[in-house]
């Protein structure tokens, strides 16, 4: 039986962004069987959407930054189970939301694009899946930036991740965040034999303890990038702790959090190119160290 | 207030989502806006207005504001005059389609051609509804 959702779009008026987000609660309902709550009476009369509210789970669409459809669920104590937010989706895509407000061509493929991607997550509501298996969601890196240093190679993704100065990421997906370690400090540990992760349920606060890595060096205390409850962890990582050695962006993630604010918590955090100079600048200190 | 003399016409439709008469009332405010008087009227997303943003109150405080709604809720005229804005015109979408009884207009996703029809009588009578309210001035 496929999944029953309930849709909260942005009004859809005046901007771009805000026509993206309607095309694509419409084009989402349609193919989903959901149901569209208007942004508007339901803020004026709540009671009539509690029914569907009770039944379904509740995707929110954001146009613009301002994020009205977001702010109406924040009021209302409403748990949302994905949020998307158009601008973003479109930052991903280098897509740049116009004046026009006729869905165009363009703007038709791009929501297109943006369904085909969110497509994965739904489904594996409608089959039973724990959300950490979110693999559609969390496609890795598209482009690495390399900085090499003697024998070493360090790779840094510059799109989608942002990190902490304690060498930990997390890629953001609506209001879902992977968080892992990043390439830097894998090497720096050298061969992992242990991880324990936070344990599902657990409430996380920016720069709190997310759970430990072990190597045959160290034992290291993870710093979370962001604040949210753990929805997940890899368990993979778990049997095989060496995913982590390989590729610390894709395999080897760490946790799963539902982001509790990554809008302040972004403040804090260096986007890919940004802790690619800090990184370049703790290989230089840990070289000159030597 | 003197200040609002070189002000616009504002054309706020409901959110204009979930019924075809929202969706017909909706195209039909922008087209008023976008196409044919682009220099007389504006238009706001009414969510602004109703979660209470200080810059779109702000905006339309006292302003003449020509609403369309889809519904019998009425969202638009009651939120707009909520919110501060001066409701000069009242307009249900459904009323665009007194001379159109039986009309297949479409879904509320879609519109037919002869929805878009019924959209385009609707933008020309809040078109002129928007001359008679600009040239009027204040009163």
């Amino acid at each position: 039986m496929a999944a029953k959702y309930v849709i909260l779009p942005c009004n859809g008026l005046d901007k771009e962004a805000g026509c993206l987000a309607r095309e694509l609660a419409l084009k989402m309902a349609a193919a989903t069987g959901s149901e569209i709550i208007c942004p508007v009476l339901y803020q004026t009369a709540p009671s009539r959407y509690a029914p569907l509210l009770r039944e379904g789970s509740l995707v929110v669409i954001d146009g613009c930054a301002t994020r009205c459809a977001s702010r109406i669920a924040a009021n209302n104590d409403l748990k949302i189970y994905r949020k998307i937010t158009m601008a973003e989706e479109a930052k991903k895509r280098d897509y740049n939301p116009g004046p026009d407000w006729r869905v165009g061509a363009g703007a038709a493929a791009f929501v297109e694009d943006v369904w085909r991607s969110w497509q994965p997550v739904l489904r594996e509501q409608e089959a039973g899946r724990a959300p950490g298996e979110n693999a559609g969601l969390f496609a890795g890196p598209l482009e690495y930036a390399i900085h090499r240093h003697d024998k070493f190679i360090f790779r840094v993704p510059l799109e989608g991740f942002y990190f902490n100065e304690n060498d930990c990421w997390v890629q953001v997906q609506g209001n879902r965040g992977r968080v892992g370690i990043s390439d830097y400090l894998q090497q720096n540990l050298s061969d992992i034999t242990f991880v324990t992760p936070p344990d599902p349920g657990t409430e996380v606060e920016q720069f709190g303890e997310m759970g430990t890595i072990e190597s045959a060096k160290a034992v290291y205390e993870l710093v979370s990038p962001v604040t949210g409850r753990v929805v997940a962890i890899n368990e993979a990582i778990l049997e095989a702790p060496e995913l982590i050695n390989e590729n610390p962006y894709e395999k080897g993630w760490i946790a799963e959090l539902e982001l509790t604010n990554f809008e302040a918590d972004r403040e804090f955090l260096l986007d890919g190119r940004r802790y690619l100079e800090v990184l370049k600048e703790k290989v230089a200190d840990f070289n000159a160290g030597k | 207030m003197p200040e609002n003399n070189s002000r616009k016409v504002y054309v706020i439709p409901c959110s204009g989502i979930g019924k075809m008469y929202g969706l017909l009332g909706r195209e039909a405010v922008l087209k008023t806006v976008k196409e044919l008087r682009p220099d007389k009227a504006a238009t706001m997303c009414l969510a602004l207005l109703v979660y209470g943003d200080n810059e779109a109150r702000k905006e339309i405080a006292g302003a003449r504001c020509i609403t369309v709604d889809g519904c019998p809720k009425l969202c638009a005229a009651k939120n707009v005059e909520h919110a501060g804005g001066r409701v000069v015109e009242m307009v249900r979408a459904v009323d665009a389609f007194r001379n159109h009884r039986g009309v297949d207009a479409g879904t509320a996703a879609h519109l037919t051609a002869a929805g878009w029809q019924i959209a385009e009588e609707l933008a020309a009578d809040l078109a002129a509804k928007v001359d008679r309210w600009y040239d009027a001035g204040e009163e």
